[in-house]
């Protein structure tokens, strides 16, 4: 079977034939039971170890796991990290849970939400050839109808993605002179660059990174802080799950950054992929397009219908951070964007020129070519960029590895039709969101809080490669 | 039979390491060799023998397992288990590493150059083969990470005269590849052989690709175009590579390398039983033969090495004359006798 992940993921070792027990780092803890040193092992038919006593006695042996954490902490391999992620991140578990919903005692029973990401949305309206809104109000009925409580949007989120890019910017911007790492800042919000960079280029390239976080991880801090509060619940009486176009989603919410250790409980609990979705719909039967539409919920009553953000597929960071700091540092009104495709399309620089002299230049470095040349030329200090939107996926997330795919056509037409419909929402500025504004001051305490910093940013973790003693140097 | 694959002379090139790989320089005066010693070596002719004229030390932190020179001669490439590529360039009193190329996850297993010298060709245990492009500043940029194969990718060449691209791996494929809008992608699988494919070779004309590999067999695989007369399928506007010839039974063990040599169209095999061995194409008019070519073998030296033997390399100038490698860290140079009446 193909690797699900990015190629970014799938280049970093992540499952090369050299099989994790050889370069598997991970200590499996032994709990020693104090008795007499001979013993037995038993296998029993269906493959449990029991130890035999001399007595006789049997008693069973527990497995050695792996966590998923573990292989994000490991610079061994993540081989294991599929067979984890499948058990624990998929349209089954979130299918147990919906089931344990219907049987469970009522406070035993959890509120399910489900966060929907715009490019899944999209992929799931080109392939039901309906448009955003019918695809959104039909994809709403349909996880309602199977036990689902709140259907809602990860491009609300965003707004907190982008607003907190923008200023993070401006701010590293003003103090380049003092931090020689605080330019370029690198783009935050894909998971298979984030994992690669921690894995492979550690604390080389960690300060370059943008602390902000993903829409995925606020709309989880939302959910199970705001929401949950509004609800009377506790964060751990969610079951938060999201719909994403990318398998690597499922590593971020993974991350012990997002776990709440009061309650027990992640922020995103569940990340399933367009893909999935739509084996949901198989496996259920339903056609979407036959479902009867629901209304839209919404985190507010305030909020109007569906709408996007303007700078393409991935999110927009670069268009809107370029945008708000040639207002913000040099009071300069952009209107429209002039990209400059350099080696190839996924690698395009947008520049701001005042007299000759060159104020801002921005770049877009999509899929792991460009990644590459974008690290290299860092370490060679000859990168000349202030910020750079990193993503892992040729194309962007519009062409993540977990969207559907369809045989009938090229992937290329059938990427622009996707991008066709995700472009035809109608687009607003974050800064226009009142929803966004109130919560900064309801949720968060304002936005230069302690709460905001810690709901809104996250750190990374350099992994260090374990020099494996399998590995025969020669 | 013997004679035909005369020794000349032998060196020790790489003591106590394993001697790995040659590459003859373009004009043909120069010898690289690399090996377990980290080291990369360049031979030079002094009277009847060889000596070494360079050692280039300080590039690799572990085992230098291929080099390849630039099609101008300027420019050396060395490939090492260290995951980096080097790019030397010579200069007056000898080489020096003028870019490292970094990357690739682990073990870069080959280096070839473009025959336009543009573009430079990498592949390692990571199963990526990576395609990067040099500007006029001696900039190296990744254009291309290429996935194809599943395993460990052990050797890309490039097409003598297009902008073609193969490689040889350990999931016992050849693949081959071409630029495609602003990727590189892989265009044709050459399936077939039983166990890892360890090196490929082109023919003067690009029209054929030898293949030699861990089941003991070289194959000859012929290009054919769309619409050819033959009535070879092809699939789009993509040539089909059809096996049209496997030479088995010759070799017991492994066979690491295939050279075939431009000037005289000799085929020359590296094989692990320590032997070297030359192939020659019985000559043929009929266009039917040239569809199903004989190949017999004309020399077979079978103590050649008293190890492996790892490489084999045609002199570009010189016809006749075969430099190979071995485990045993040596060089040996031959002179190749085309025999009378093939």
């Amino acid at each position: 079977m193909a690797s699900p992940f990015s190629g970014v993921l799938q280049l970093t070792d992540l499952d090369d034939y050299i099989g994790p027990s050889q370069e598997c780092i991970k200590p499996v803890k032994v709990e020693k039971k104090p008795g007499k040193a001979a013993a037995k092992i038993k296998i029993e038919a269906d493959g449990s170890y029991f130890q035999i006593t001399q007595d006789g006695e049997a008693q069973k042996l527990e497995k050695a796991k792996i966590t998923l954490n573990d292989c994000l902490a490991c610079s061994g391999c993540i081989t294991s990290a599929e067979s984890v992620l499948i058990t624990q991140q998929s349209h089954e578990e979130f299918y147990k849970t919906l089931a344990f919903n219907k049987t469970a005692a009522p406070n035993e029973q959890k509120l399910v939400v489900v966060s929907v990401s715009p490019q899944s949305r999209a992929s799931l309206a080109a392939k039901c050839k309906m448009s955003i809104l019918e695809t959104a109000k039909k994809l709403t009925a349909f996880l309602k109808s199977q036990g689902v409580h709140y259907v809602f949007d990860t491009t609300f989120s965003r707004n907190f993605s982008l607003l907190e890019s923008q200023k993070e910017f401006v701010k590293r911007f003003r103090k380049q002179s003092e931090d020689k790492k605080a330019l370029p800042m690198l783009a935050s919000a894909c998971p298979g660059w984030i994992c690669y960079a921690e894995k492979t280029h550690g604390s080389f390239i960690i300060p370059y990174i943008s602390t902000t976080k993903s829409p995925q991880q606020i709309m989880g801090s939302l959910i199970k802080g705001h929401f949950a509060e509004q609800q009377h619940l506790t964060p751990n009486k969610i079951y938060h799950v999201t719909v994403m176009p990318c398998y690597d989603k499922k590593l971020e919410a993974s991350r012990p950054d997002f776990f709440n250790q009061e309650y027990q409980t992640r922020d995103v609990d569940c990340v399933i992929t367009t893909g999935e979705v739509l084996k949901l719909l198989e496996q259920e039967r339903v056609s979407l397009p036959d479902v009867d539409p629901a209304p839209l919920d919404t985190i507010s009553a305030t909020e109007e219908e569906l709408t996007g953000h303007s700078g393409g597929g991935s999110g927009g960071y670069l268009e809107h951070i370029y945008k708000y700091a040639a207002k913000e540092l040099f009071g300069i009104e952009v209107d429209t964007i002039q990209y400059k495709p350099l080696k190839n399309k996924d690698f395009q620089e947008v520049t701001l020129e005042k007299d000759g002299v060159v104020l801002l230049q921005f770049a877009l470095a999509y899929g792991f070519r460009n990644i590459q040349n974008l690290v290299q030329k860092l370490k060679r200090g000859k990168s000349p960029y202030h910020y750079v939107e990193v993503m892992a996926c040729p194309s962007g997330c519009l062409n993540g590895g977990g969207q559907i795919k369809v045989e009938s056509e090229s992937s290329k037409d059938w990427l622009q039709q996707v991008e066709k419909l995700y472009e035809s929402l109608k687009t607003e500025t974050p800064e226009e969101n009142w929803t966004v504004t109130a919560l900064y001051e309801q949720w968060l305490g304002g936005p230069e809080s302690e709460k905001a910093r810690k709901a809104l940013h996250t750190e990374y973790h350099a992994v260090e490669k374990a020099s494996a003693g399998f590995n025969i140097k020669w | 039979m013997k004679e035909a694959l005369a020794l000349q002379s032998r060196v020790a090139a790489h003591p106590e390491a394993r001697c790995w790989f040659l590459a003859w320089s373009p004009g043909g005066a120069l010898l690289a060799s690399c090996g377990g010693d980290r080291a990369v070596r360049i031979w030079g002719r002094e009277g009847s023998g060889w000596v070494c004229r360079a050692v280039l030390s300080d590039g690799h932190q572990r085992t230098v397992r291929r080099v390849a020179w630039s099609p101008c001669g300027s420019y050396l490439a060395s490939a090492s288990f260290d995951a980096t590529t080097c790019i030397w360039k010579r200069c007056e009193d000898g080489f020096e590493c003028v870019t490292t190329l970094e990357g690739h996850e682990n073990e870069v297993k080959s280096v070839a150059w473009a025959p336009s010298g543009s573009l430079l060709a990498t592949c390692s245990r990571d199963k990526s083969v990576w395609v990067w492009e040099v500007d006029e500043e001696e900039e190296y940029e990744c254009v291309s990470v290429l996935n194809s194969h599943t395993q460990d990718v052990k050797h890309v060449v490039w097409h003598p005269n297009q902008e073609l691209l193969a490689s040889a791996s350990y999931d016992d494929t050849v693949k081959l590849y071409h630029e495609e809008e602003d990727d590189w992608v892989c265009c044709a699988t050459l399936e077939g052989h039983e166990s890892t494919v360890w090196s490929v070779a082109f023919d003067g004309s690009g029209e054929r690709l030898a293949s030699c590999s861990d089941d003991k067999t070289v194959r000859i695989w012929q290009c054919y175009r769309p619409g050819n007369e033959e009535g070879v399928a092809c699939s789009g506007t993509d040539p089909t590579w059809k096996c049209v010839c496997n030479l088995s039974g010759y070799h017991t063990r492994t066979i690491y390398d295939v050279a075939w040599c431009r000037l005289t169209g000799a085929l020359a095999t590296a094989c692990g039983d320590d032997a070297i061995r030359v192939f020659e194409e019985s000559t043929s008019s009929s266009p039917q033969q040239q569809q199903q070519p004989t190949f017999s073998l004309t020399a077979h030296v079978p103590r050649a090495h008293s190890q492996d033997v790892n490489c084999v390399a045609w002199n570009p100038k010189e016809p006749g004359l075969l430099a190979s490698c071995s485990d045993d860290g040596e060089i040996a140079f031959w002179k190749y006798q085309q025999p009378e009446g093939c």
